[in-house]
Parts: C-alpha cells; sequence; structure tokens
C-alpha cells in the first residue's frame, strides 16, 4: 500500500514514525527487500555540505534618518547589490572584498550568522525623498530587518570529478588539481546526496520543506542550470550536473556549523552549504531510488587541463571513496570537495527533527520543469539580431 | 631513533657537503624528504634522521654551529583542527599521507608523516594550514 504524505505527517505528530538516513537506508536494503523497507520506513534522510558559489543573502539595512536611497553599497569591503528599492540589497557568495581577496560575501554572510558586527558604507546621489548622501555604520543581524539566505543554484545533482591533464598545477575550485592527472576531486556526498536519492525528483518540488544552514529552509524554484537532458545510467543516476534547486531560508537563525565561508586559492571567495532533504518513503519505486548504493552512483572524470572541460573517464562513488581509482592505466589519489562527516551530521539533526515532531514533510506546490536544458553563452553581432 | 628536521641554510652553505659529513661523522642515516636548494639563494632541506640519541644531539649541534638553522619538524606546519569541517580538500595533495580521511570520514593529520611540502596550506579552503 502506497503511503501518503499526509499520512506520514500524521506519524510524525503522533511520534510513531520511522526515519533513517540514506546511507542507513541503503545498508538495510543489502538484507531486507524493498517491499519491507517501502512499508516499514516512513522517511529517509539526505544531507549535503559542499561548496555552493551560486549563494548569497538578501538583506534590507532599515531606513536612516533622514533617508538614503543606497546606490553603492559595500559591506567590510565587499559590494553589494544596489539596484533594488531604497534599502534593500542582495550580497553574493563570491563578491570579493576591495582590500583582501580571500574575504568576501560568503564571509560577511558569516560574519553576520555568527552575529558579528559588520561595517556599512552606502553612498546615493540624493533625492527629493531620500536626501542623504552617504553613510558609514556597523550593523549586524539583530539590526537590520530582514538577512535571509537565497542561493540560485544549489545542491547539484551529481557532479562531475575533476583532474588535471597538463604540466603544471591548477588551482580550480575543485581544489588543488596536481599535473599530469596525479589526483582527481569529487564533489558529492554520494549516496546520502539529496537528489541522487530521489533522481526523477518525485517528491522534491516547489515548496518542499528543507534543512538550510541549521535551520528550516525552502526550495523556491529550480536551480539556475537545471537540466534535465543529462544522460542517465541503468538506475536513473544523471553522469553529471543535472537537476538543482533554488533554496531560500532565514539566515538570521543559521548556524556557520552549517555554513561556512571558504576560499579557494587563486579561484576566490565560495560557501560551504550545508542542505538536508527529508524524502518520504511513499511506495517500492522511491525505495528502490533510496536504496541505490555508491557502487551505482556514476560519474565522469573531466579535464581541467582542457577547453570546455571534457570528460575522459567514467567512475562510481565507490571508487572515489576508496581513495584511490585507475586512470589512464595508474593509479591516482582521490580526495573529495564536499564534507561527507558533516552531511552525515545534517542527516542526523534532521531526522531528530522529524522523529520529534519539529519538522513536517510538505507536498511540493509545483512540479520542476520537465523538460530543460543547459545553454551556452554564444558570440553573436548585432546584424545577427537584427535579421 | 628517528627525527625529522627542516634545516634552512644561507647561500654560503649550499655548497658545502653537509649530507656527507652528517653521514660520516655522525653515523647517521638520512632519508631526504623534500629539498628546496638553489646556488646563490640559500635553501631548504626537510630531513630525517635515523641513529642514536648521542648521535642525533651531536649532528644537529655541529648543524647548528656551521649556521644551519634547525627546526624539528612538527612545529612547521600549524593546523587549526578545532575550524576543520572535514571536506577533505586537503587531502587531494597531501601525497605523503600526514592527511587523510579515516572511517569516519574525518579528518586525520599525523605530523609525524608530515614532510612540510606546504600543498596543504593552499589547497585548505577554511586556510587553517600555515607554516609557522
Amino acid at each position: 500500500m502506497p503511503k501518503t504524505i499526509r499520512e506520514i505527517n500524521e506519524k510524525i505528530r503522533k511520534g510513531s514514525v520511522v526515519v533513517m538516513s540514506a546511507e542507513e537506508f541503503t545498508r538495510l536494503a543489502r538484507k531486507e527487500s524493498v517491499e519491507k523497507l517501502a512499508k516499514e520506513v516512513d522517511v529517509v534522510t539526505t544531507a549535503t555540505f559542499g561548496p555552493m558559489c551560486s549563494s548569497g543573502a538578501m538583506i534590507n539595512f532599515g531606513h536612516w534618518k533622514p533617508g538614503i536611497r543606497m546606490e553603492e553599497i559595500e559591506i567590510n569591503g565587499v559590494d553589494c547589490y544596489e539596484g533594488l528599492a531604497a534599502v534593500d540589497s542582495y550580497i553574493g557568495a563570491t563578491a570579493e572584498s576591495r582590500f583582501d581577496c580571500t574575504y568576501g560575501g560568503a564571509n560577511v554572510i558569516q560574519d553576520l550568522i555568527d552575529g558579528k558586527d559588520v561595517h556599512l558604507h552606502a553612498r546615493g546621489k540624493g533625492t527629493d525623498c531620500y536626501p542623504t548622501k552617504e553613510i558609514d555604520t556597523w550593523v549586524n543581524k539583530d539590526t537590520v530587518n530582514e538577512f535571509y539566505l537565497f542561493n540560485p543554484r544549489n545542491a547539484y545533482q551529481n557532479y562531475a570529478a575533476a583532474t588535471n591533464g597538463s604540466d603544471a598545477i591548477m588551482y580550480t575550485y575543485m581544489g588543488c588539481l596536481l599535473p599530469h592527472k596525479n589526483n582527481v576531486t569529487y564533489s558529492t556526498s554520494g549516496e546520502l546526496s539529496p537528489l541522487l536519492n530521489d533522481p526523477y525528483l518525485r517528491t522534491i518540488g516547489i515548496g518542499t520543506r528543507i534543512f538550510l544552514g541549521g535551520t528550516i529552509g525552502y526550495v523556491v524554484w529550480n536551480g539556475t542550470q537545471f537540466n534535465t537532458m543529462q544522460e542517465r545510467n541503468s538506475k536513473g543516476i544523471p553522469m553529471g550536473g543535472a537537476a538543482t534547486l533554488a533554496v531560500v531560508g532565514n539566515a538570521k537563525e543559521m548556524s556557520s556549523d552549517y555554513l561556512r565561508a571558504a576560499y579557494f586559492y587563486k579561484y576566490g571567495v565560495s560557501l560551504f552549504v550545508g542542505l538536508g532533504i527529508p524524502i518520504p518513503v511513499l511506495d517500492e519505486e522511491m525505495a528502490r531510488h533510496l536504496a541505490i548504493s555508491n557502487r551505482e552512483i556514476e560519474t565522469v572524470v573531466c579535464d581541467y587541463a582542457q577547453n570546455g572541460h571534457p570528460s575522459i573517464a567514467r567512475t562510481n562513488y565507490e571508487q572515489l571513496r576508496s581513495g584511490r581509482i585507475q586512470l589512464d592505466g595508474k593509479t591516482v589519489k582521490t580526495a573529495p570537495m564536499a564534507s561527507l562527516s558533516k552531511a552525515r551530521e545534517i542527516a542526523e539533526v534532521l531526522s531528530g527533527w522529524i522523529k520529534t515532531g519539529k519538522f513536517l514533510l510538505t507536498e511540493a506546490v509545483a512540479s520542476f520543469p520537465e523538460q530543460s536544458c543547459v545553454r551556452g553563452l554564444e558570440p553573436r553581432q548585432k546584424q545577427e539580431v537584427d535579421r | 631513533m628517528k627525527r625529522r628536521y627542516t634545516l634552512k641554510f644561507t647561500p654560503m652553505l649550499v655548497d658545502k657537503p653537509l649530507v656527507g659529513k652528517l653521514v660520516k661523522s655522525f653515523d647517521l642515516e638520512i632519508n631526504i624528504l623534500n629539498a628546496d636548494v638553489a646556488s646563490g639563494k640559500g635553501g631548504m632541506l626537510v630531513v630525517e634522521f635515523e641513529g642514536t640519541a648521542s648521535h642525533l644531539r651531536d649532528a644537529v649541534a655541529w648543524l647548528g654551529q656551521i649556521g644551519v638553522v634547525v627546526s624539528p619538524m612538527s612545529a612547521d606546519i600549524l593546523f587549526v583542527q578545532e575550524r576543520c569541517v572535514d571536506c577533505g580538500a586537503c587531502t587531494a595533495v597531501c601525497q605523503s599521507g600526514a592527511l587523510s580521511l579515516d572511517r569516519n570520514a574525518k579528518l586525520v593529520y599525523d605530523p609525524t608523516r608530515c614532510v612540510v611540502c606546504g600543498l596543504c596550506v593552499h589547497a585548505c579552503p577554511l586556510r587553517l594550514f600555515s607554516i609557522a
């Protein structure tokens, strides 16, 4: 008998819900049938904790007296977006400080989350209704009105592993890649990763309640570069970047245990985002998806030294996790970029919230696009546009 | 006993046969773990000495006398472990095996295996490593 989300929520309220992490579910599925697990388990928690550049925060600073229409905004030397209403702004995780390239938007977000005061400098041309032209002050998460995370692209469903076939070390957002393909880095939590456990996004859509940065957040849209056209393996797992999520959550309630600024040498600033999604075990089909193991989750290895980062090999997460893979006939060291231990911690915390009735599952308000591909950016001339 | 040291020397010392002297006079077995030596620029050697306690002591004293700056190696890489999130990015470049992820995916730092190559300093996205 299939379950409904309403029935599962009833069990959560009564305290009789059966919850476990995706890793535990996969372990159990080696001994028990998916039919039995579909009956007995109600919710499986999934999680990831990795650097996600497409992240940032909305801030409303509150109005100055007399008012200022902020047309240039800087926090701790980091430029924030000024093209909104007078005191609304968006600070992107990867924006760099004018004074220190290792400090950026992600650090400002982390500082605010940690309760620190940050320096705000803003300028406007001065208008009849907003006469003030320049301000200098200090703000923290309690002095501002809203401070919420809005990440346009998080939780990539699978990601290509990276290597470097050139003669020189490469410093990338996939870490330090040693020359001559002497290492391979990868960045998902494998069988614990959210979108790999629901590969066709049956239970995740707009409005899905999630764990974000230590508090409750929501999926608000498909993420940017959402791709339904990626080739899938026999288990339905896309072989590289595919679905993505846009997510929102109240940063005032977040913790730097689950949101951490990062600096990648010679690349720039990024943000480690901790994200967890509960997946309802509605029926046997969902149980089969959730039983997926690292061996069945495949990905490609891309050479970052070549134009367009072409894929040069195929591997799976069991091999990547072992610390060594075979590449071009030699044994190569592998290393993750996303923290599995943090992801496990998040899955545990989320399980605890569900068991204690603090977190109820949601029915998606709307589904994501069924057909969506990723376009590149082409050079075009004015004449072509006019034709 | 085995001990690891970082030896830093001035351009004047680059041409001296330090290793030969250490082997002959102090009966040490020497394993060079990392080297950065250039004529005219001075240099740095990361070495592991194996010998008796008194030979090791005498060798270190002699190196000091001739102007080599000797520092026990474990002190050279500083790691702020309490802020580590166990992402594992540093393990991508650590060829000596000093940095690894254990069975629970937690980062383990074994200073006795560190050869102070310094690659982890740039590899760590939280900038938790530094060379003292």
